[in-house]
């Protein structure tokens, strides 16, 4: 009680010292929920990919089909490979077909662009976190789902304006919306993800080669062997050719789980000395160090708010306490002739920095706290909410600042508790 | 017999203020306290009166010389300790008063029975039979600034009474009140002295204080004259 009268009585510059810290906590609760949801949505598109072991064609690479295939024999041999479960293949193309009149897109884009993959849902292979991907509505694809059901990323949803239940339209097919997966700020935010047989029919579509062999091979499996046999031979070695495109090596990529117990930095391994002239294997290990790098950087802005908050806080309650001590010299004189002991001018006095820092980084934090649901209430229509208000984040927050006002207070609660009696008395 | 309180023997103590300047404040003074005494501590400005009454309320250390505190050598005490034996067997009144400011006059006395080691509960009910006593009863949440000089005076003899020390030291106590301000202060000291038998060692330059005390210790110089 007696502390607050005394933060009262100068008002004033109690109230600028708060103010200070007011500012810090502010910025510290903002800046720390928007590092909870980047890390969070982070974290969503790290399970994913960290999920499976993925492989790709030789002369392919991650974010787009290079041309390269990926026969269905290969990836049954990988299947065999000791410790690998299942392998599934998967089709990666553009969900937007090429517009003649701008083949580079209008926009430039930051990040994946929006892309069709197509997963066998039939294959035993289970991505490690395939069902923890958080979903931001409806549900994942599923073994038994018919083939025109979409599941799709955050950026598709919002750009394209597509709703689960919602028919729609891709390449000209239509598909039925049954999911949306919750922000990851990485590659699934940009992701249709579709059974294997319509997104491999639309990889065909949009490949004028592959549609002519495929074209070939259909009018190839027409003609009976009797009528074969009875074509010349160069004619017929041409038909055969045709006849042995078989439509599931048409695979631009694949993805590999492991069994339980093993170890899938040592799998990836042995896919990889197999199998190096064929494919390229990216290991879940290598892939998730790749998106801790991208964290780390941001964290450490937050952890650089959190110090600059730490020390402007700390040195404006120092100055603070130590105006405020010179000043009641006298009244430490008369509580230590009273009998106070040292350690309770000490404890007084710290307690009262703790005290400002404690209201200070509770108004910053309420501060911070509603700008944030502010924000989001406003982006929320835009569907890009940026901050995650966690209760545990804001309980360190208070934490934090009272502990900055207690370390702050400590230098001049212990110049006061050291102060002689007599010194202080002879200013009576 | 009554039993001694305080009692040093041959008190010097110095403060060097510069190199060459050192001040010689005390230069080897005997004093006594009895229980029950009423005494005044005279003599004129810089003869070392305030210096005594530190040392004597164990706010500073004598450089040479006995002290004791009932039976307890000061020598052997250290720092740490000294603010229990302050807050338990010694008041202090003040000449400027000397009360919180941001407490009420029911606080001030309470917080020097903290020091004490009272219980909150104890410590309300005493301060509150102690202010009764001296007249304070409406006065009781009052702060400081909202009190005139003698009732602020009055509380901060509450303030010395609270935990029922073996003596209190006073350090002008009628220096910034009137005359008859002064005498109803004196009557109060007074009355408690033969009322509680409290034990009682003013330091003064008023006469008419000096005259109203059983006994006169005078300093000159540092010394006992």
């Amino acid at each position: 009680m007696e502390i607050l009268r005394n933060m009262w009585r100068r008002k004033f510059r109690t109230f600028l010292t708060i103010f200070g810290i007011v500012i810090g906590m502010f910025a510290f609760t903002v800046m720390g929920s928007m590092a909870l949801k980047f890390n969070k949505m982070i974290d969503g598109g790290k399970r994913f990919i960290t999920g499976q072991i993925s492989i790709m064609p030789k002369g392919g690479s991650y974010m787009g089909s290079g041309g390269g295939m990926l026969p269905v024999d290969t990836l049954n041999k990988i299947a065999q490979i000791e410790g690998v479960d299942a392998v599934a293949a998967g089709i990666e193309l553009s969900l937007e077909e090429p517009d003649p009149d701008d083949p580079t897109g209008s926009s430039i884009s930051f990040g994946t662009p929006p892309t069709i993959e197509g997963t066998d849902l039939n294959s035993n292979h289970k991505n490690r976190n395939w069902l923890t991907l958080d979903m931001k509505d409806g549900r994942m694809l599923e073994k038994g789902d018919s083939d025109d059901k979409i599941v799709i990323g955050y950026t598709i949803a919002l750009d394209k304006k597509w709703h689960v239940s919602d028919k729609v339209k891709i390449r000209g097919r239509e598909f039925e919306v049954i999911g949306i997966i919750d922000k990851t700020m990485t590659g699934p935010d940009s992701y249709v993800f579709m059974p294997i047989t319509p997104a491999r029919e639309l990889f065909i579509e949009a490949n004028p080669f592959l549609k002519s062999l495929k074209e070939q091979s259909d009018n190839a499996a027409k003609i009976s062997d009797r009528a074969l046999a009875a074509m010349p031979t160069q004619t017929r070695e041409q038909i055969l050719q045709a006849k042995s495109f078989k439509v599931e090596d048409v695979n631009t990529m694949a993805a590999a789980s492991w069994k339980d117990g093993e170890d899938s930095e040592t799998v990836s391994n042995r896919i990889k000395d197999q199998f190096k002239d064929e494919v390229l294997v990216l290991s879940p290990v290598k892939m998730g160090e790749e998106i801790d790098k991208a964290t780390v950087i941001f964290n450490a802005i937050i952890l650089g708010v959190a110090i600059i908050a730490l020390v402007v806080g700390g040195f404006s309650i120092i100055n603070t306490m130590v105006m405020s001590i010179s000043e009641r010299t006298k009244e430490i004189g008369i509580k230590k002739a009273m009998g106070a002991s040292s350690w309770s001018i000490a404890r007084e006095y710290s307690l009262e920095a703790g005290i400002i820092g404690l209201l200070g980084g509770g108004i910053g934090m309420g501060l911070g706290v509603l700008t944030a649901i502010l924000l989001n209430n406003k982006m929320a229509s835009k569907g890009a909410e940026i901050f995650l208000i966690q209760s545990n984040f804001l309980i360190v927050v208070i934490v934090f600042s009272f502990i900055i006002g207690i370390i702050a207070g400590i230098i001049p609660a212990f110049r006061a508790a050291r102060m002689k009696a007599v010194d202080a008395i002879r200013e009576l | 017999m009554s039993k001694v309180i305080i009692s040093a023997k041959n008190i010097r103590k110095s403060y060097k203020l510069s190199k060459k300047n050192i001040i010689e404040a005390l230069r080897g003074v005997n004093i006594e306290v009895k229980e029950g005494d009423f005494s005044a501590i005279v003599g004129p400005s810089g003869c070392g009166k305030s210096t005594l009454m530190h040392i004597l309320g164990l706010l500073d250390r004598p450089d040479e010389g006995e002290l004791f505190i009932g039976d307890i050598n000061i020598k052997t005490i250290k720092d740490r300790q000294a603010h229990k034996l302050r807050a338990k067997k010694i008041g202090f009144i003040f000449q400027g008063f000397n009360l919180i400011p941001t407490l009420t006059a029911l606080e001030n006395v309470m917080l020097a029975g903290r020091y004490g080691g009272m219980k909150k509960k104890e410590r309300k009910e005493r301060a509150l039979k102690i202010l009764k006593v001296l007249g304070l009863i409406d006065r009781v949440n009052h702060k400081p600034n909202e009190l005139s000089g003698g009732q602020q005076q009055r509380v901060a003899i509450a303030r010395a009474l609270i935990n029922d020390p073996a003596v209190i030291l006073a350090d002008e106590p009628t220096g910034e009140l009137d005359s008859k301000t002064s005498l109803e202060i004196i009557e109060i000291l007074k009355k408690l002295n033969k009322d509680n038998n409290q034990t009682f060692l003013l330091v003064t330059h008023n006469t008419d204080v000096a005259n109203a005390c059983k006994k006169i210790i005078k300093l000159k110089d540092g010394k006992n004259e």
